[in-house]
């Protein structure tokens, strides 16, 4: 099977098509399960009591929020180096996902923050900087569906996204670099989780889901751009696979 | 198990309201993408040229 012919965006259109279920099912299956662990299982904290439940979606959203946009800038990098049409599609597409999820990493973060530290918001670097990616994604979106030209669109994103991802280490370290009020991370690779089994299995679950259900949007979406930009031809694959 | 009072005391309202805050933004997505699909049908019953379609022709 030569699985270059799917970097054609009228190849990859029924492909995709194909694989949304197969991320959409599990994604519900995870989404009940997880908030079921983080509801019912997993016990209260001892110093935030229930208020830490807010971690089981906001923690995902947060990585998520990060993940994706770093997925976005490569995919937009690759879509500018090698004039590849769907990995320009595939990075529009992403970034409505990214630009939502730090959205809902930004205003868990203010629910989390007023019972905690007893105010919604502090220009703290970790919040600050988040934000900033929040930007970065409005930038990319507003800059993209600004020009009328998809090409010149595509290659004016990708200047954006690749100089906006150094920001996304300074996100990761900046409770390291500088001294914040938000807290360190709980849950490193490689060392072992400061939290309770049941908290974390919640957290990973709800991470998983959160994967699962951008991955399902994101072909939904890519497969409305490519329709948007190459219809007869993706319409004519979709027909006579 | 464990069986919480699902109100949460004084944390209720900040839980609740940051879990029906991410269900607003998925549904939000789910349904701003079924409108696009829709209007694509749309389009493709009363078919025009769309932006960077391969349909467009250069004068």
């Amino acid at each position: 099977m030569n699985v270059y012919k799917y970097a054609s965006p009228t190849n990859f259109y029924p492909l995709a098509g194909k694989m949304i279920p197969w991320f959409a099912t599990p994604a519900a299956i995870l989404f009940a399960v997880g908030l079921f662990v983080g509801f019912f299982i997993a016990p209260p904290d001892f110093q935030q009591g229930d208020a830490y439940r807010i971690m089981f979606i906001h923690v995902p959203a947060a990585w998520l929020g990060m993940f994706l946009y770093v997925l976005m800038a490569i995919y937009a990098g690759i879509g500018w180096a090698f004039n590849a049409r769907l990995a320009s599609m595939m990075a529009s597409s992403i970034s409505v996902t990214g630009a939502m999820f730090t959205f809902i990493s930004l205003v868990t973060g203010a629910f989390w923050g007023k019972p905690t530290w007893g105010v919604w918001w502090v220009w703290d670097a970790r919040m600050t900087s988040t934000l900033i990616l929040l930007f970065l994604y409005i930038g990319f979106i507003s800059l993209q569906s600004s020009i009328e030209d998809p090409r010149r669109a595509d290659r004016a994103g990708a200047v954006l996204a690749l100089v906006g991802v150094i920001n996304v280490p300074i996100i990761y370290f900046s409770v390291q670099w500088w001294n914040t009020l938000h807290q360190g991370a709980t849950i490193r690779i490689l060392q072992k989780p400061t939290i309770r089994g049941s908290m974390l299995w919640s957290m990973l679950i709800l991470l998983a889901a959160c994967w699962l259900y951008s991955v399902a949007v994101v072909l939904i979406r890519v497969r409305c751009i490519i329709l948007e930009r190459e219809q007869n031809a993706a319409r004519f694959a979709e027909a006579t696979l | 198990m464990n069986w919480p009072d699902l109100s949460f005391g004084r944390y209720g309202f900040y839980i609740w309201g940051s879990y029906l805050f991410a269900l607003v933004a998925i549904v939000w997505e789910l349904v701003s993408l079924s409108y696009r699909k829709k209007s694509q049908k749309q389009e493709k019953t009363s078919p025009r040229v769309l932006r960077g379609s391969t349909n467009e022709t250069t004068s």
